[in-house]
């Protein structure tokens, strides 16, 4: 008799696993090396955990990728899965994404370049000036050139060059040195050259100048 | 509730020894030296999680301090450890280490902690963990214990069981609106199935001695681990819009086809009977949460109503004559400040516990409450300290708590207080070494003289060196 039953429950437990196996939708599937899941799926199943639905962060650990430049977009996941951008929080979060396929990389750079534009964070006016005048017109003295001539007046970015307007600071400010002192996202090269006169408080001052360019919350 | 180490083992047998008397009475010493061969502390570090997501430890684990979870590591374990490709689930971990305890003499010539001051290979685990199809994943603890009991020839004999079990479906329905989780979950512990780190089941401490006769407070409430690989909870839970948890869970004797929930626990073991509740145990759990920069919190409660029966002589149990009725509810709240390099958690939990007898292992009802309040930093996922205060009360009980047959307060009370710092070092980041005592101004009532025969409550001063690998 408890065999009988100890078998009825086995199979019970059997028979619920198959169901609800058999309940798996693709549309909802978090499995990035599956070629059949769409760009889409991936942005709201999986990268939205850490950049937002929307792609408008909370945390500065990661960047806000809402209304980020597609090229951009394109650039750097092309860069994760081969593993040529190397920073270290690139590494911990993004090196797992080896199998995404051409179509999916183009799929998540559709979906999160067409959301509405990062938003900033309000700051008082005064603390900005010199974050302004560098972005507008860089420190010609110390070899920074001027972020706007490739970023746009705005902020805005412009294909491989991203929008800033209302990114995360710390994000922006990490990324400076990142340029500054490594070799780790040998395609952003042309930002050593453009920032190594930048000192740590003149990044800052960028960084938040940028942060609050952007749509305010 | 008495210690965790002693709780599914001992409380039906102390019941059974006020039922059939002239049962062999446990004596202190014996006691605390089951406490440290008993336990074995469930710590994770799951390497084919990383190699599921291809993503670094410290993706998941606050600060590199596994199993302390991020936000990012909360939602993989709420969809069902789903995120990434199916791969290869094995992994496994070893910790070793070394206690000393302040003063190990028992006063009856002999000593608490048997291997004292001895560099052992401690226990390690064999983990199956990971995702099966798009909704389904799992997580499964297998752990071997090397010190777990002595023979008559004084020769240590090791004990396989199972550790920390948690099978999950879960789905999300997320859109810029609305993002609702939901899950079904199979596991084996009450709160080994939360992911907040202030619930018991992944409470500090990570990692703790298993020798030392003192590494824990003497006492504490059902829920904080009594019935760990005992029990087969089925249960559903919501996290909706990341700020509204909740969930219920049904809780009954691990046995019959859930008995590999429980393995290495069974009837009639002598070392490790098996737990049996009477009916099904229901716990409850509700948690608010909230991100801004590079701040997150949960404010939380939860609770667990459990009826558990006397086991008799043979530590079968006794089925008639009662029960055991313990009714807890806790408080917990967690803040993280997560910002390369800098890692900060606090975590704080209140458990408060009704307890109604009908067995006779208490003089009548009673009641045990538990405090424990922690914060930790690391500094670029590599060097980290934290500091623990935790403390337990109760009411007086001479037969669960006296120097007769119970744990050997002069007073007839649990009342402890223990700090705990710890330093540690991740040379990367699957091994951790670390230092931790616990210093106690309060042990069973008193600091001074607490068993009416001298000892104090810093004579169970402990300090405990680990190195925790895994791969």
């Amino acid at each position: 008799m408890k065999t009988i039953r100890f078998n009825q429950r086995l199979s019970g437990l059997g028979l619920s696993i198959f169901i609800l196996s058999a309940c798996s939708n693709i549309d909802s599937s978090r499995n990035v090396n599956n070629a059949s899941v769409s760009g889409r799926t991936l942005a709201v199943q999986v990268c939205s955990t850490c950049h937002g639905v929307t792609g408008d962060s909370t945390s500065p650990n990661f960047p806000k990728l809402a209304g980020q430049k597609k090229e951009y977009l394109i650039a750097q996941l092309d860069d994760f899965k081969g593993h040529a951008r190397s920073d270290a929080k690139g590494q911990e979060h993004m090196w797992g994404f080896t199998h995404l396929t051409t179509g999916q990389i183009a799929e998540l750079a559709d979906y999160f370049s067409a959301q509405e534009p990062m938003r900033g964070k309000n700051r008082p006016s005064g603390a900005l000036a010199r974050g302004e005048t560098i972005y507008r017109n860089g420190l010609p003295d110390l070899g920074v050139a001027q972020c706007s001539a490739c970023h746009g007046a705005s902020g805005e970015g412009n294909a491989s060059f991203p929008r800033l307007a209302g990114q995360h600071a710390n994000y922006l400010i990490q990324q400076i040195e990142i340029f500054q002192e490594t070799e780790q996202r040998p395609r952003g090269g042309v930002m050593k050259e453009v920032t190594h006169g930048l000192t740590r408080t003149d990044s800052e001052a960028v960084a938040q100048y940028l942060e609050s360019i952007g749509v305010i919350k | 509730m008495l210690n965790p180490a002693f709780k599914p083992q001992n409380i039906p047998a102390q019941a059974m020894l006020r039922i059939i008397r002239g049962w062999v009475s446990v004596s202190l010493s014996l006691g605390v030296a089951l406490l440290g061969l008993v336990v074995s502390q469930s710590a994770n570090a799951v390497p084919s999680f990383a190699r599921q997501t291809g993503q670094s430890c410290v993706a998941c684990h606050a600060g590199g301090q596994y199993p302390e979870l991020t936000p990012y590591g909360r939602l993989f374990k709420l969809t069902g450890y789903t995120i990434g490709g199916r791969g290869n689930p094995l992994s496994a971990m070893l910790v070793a280490s070394q206690t000393r305890t302040q003063n190990n003499n028992d006063g009856a010539g002999g000593v608490h902690s048997t291997l004292d001051g001895q560099s052992i290979i401690d226990f390690g685990s064999v983990f199956l963990a990971g995702k099966v199809t798009d909704n389904i994943g799992g997580f499964a603890q297998f752990t071997y214990s090397q010190y777990d009991r002595q023979n008559a020839n004084q020769t240590w004999n090791g004990h396989w069981g199972s550790d920390n079990f948690d099978l999950r479906y879960a789905d999300r329905k997320v859109n810029d609106k609305n993002d609702l989780i939901w899950g079904v979950t199979l596991h084996n512990n009450p709160t080994v199935q939360d992911v907040w780190n202030s619930t018991p089941a992944w409470g500090y401490p990570y990692v703790s001695t298993t020798q030392g006769a003192f590494g824990r407070l003497p006492a504490s409430t059902l829920i904080e681990g009594a019935l760990a690989q005992h029990v087969a909870g089925v249960g559903g839970y919501v996290y909706w819009n990341k700020a509204i948890y909740a969930e219920l869970t049904s809780y009954q004797t691990a046995k019959g086809p859930w008995a590999f929930l429980s393995m290495g626990n069974q009837p009639g073991n002598p070392d490790h009977p098996l737990t049996h509740l009477n009916g099904n145990a229901l716990y409850w759990r509700l948690a608010y949460t909230k991100e801004w920069d590079a701040h997150n919190i949960m404010v939380g409660a939860f609770g667990m109503d459990t009826k558990v029966l006397p086991l008799d002589a043979t530590n079968y149990p006794i089925n008639g004559l009662g029960s055991t009725r313990y009714q807890d509810i806790g408080f917990d709240a967690q803040y993280q400040y997560l910002l390369t390099p800098h890692t900060v958690m606090a975590q704080v939990r209140v458990v408060q516990e009704k307890i109604n007898d009908e067995t006779g292992t208490y003089a009548g009802s009673a009641t045990l409450n538990t405090n424990k309040i922690k914060a930790s930093y690391v500094y670029r996922a590599k060097y980290g300290a934290s500091l623990a205060y935790t403390s337990v009360t109760g009411s007086s009980d001479a037969g669960v708590y006296g120097t007769t047959g119970g744990l050997g307060s002069n007073l007839n009370i649990p009342d402890t207080e223990m700090w705990t710092p710890e330093l540690f070092w991740l040379p990367m980041q699957n091994l951790r070494v670390g230092v931790q005592f616990n210093y106690f101004t309060k042990y069973l009532g008193a600091s001074t003289n607490y068993d009416g025969a001298g000892r104090n409550a810093s004579d169970n001063n402990t300090t405990y060196l680990y190195l925790w690998t895994s791969f």
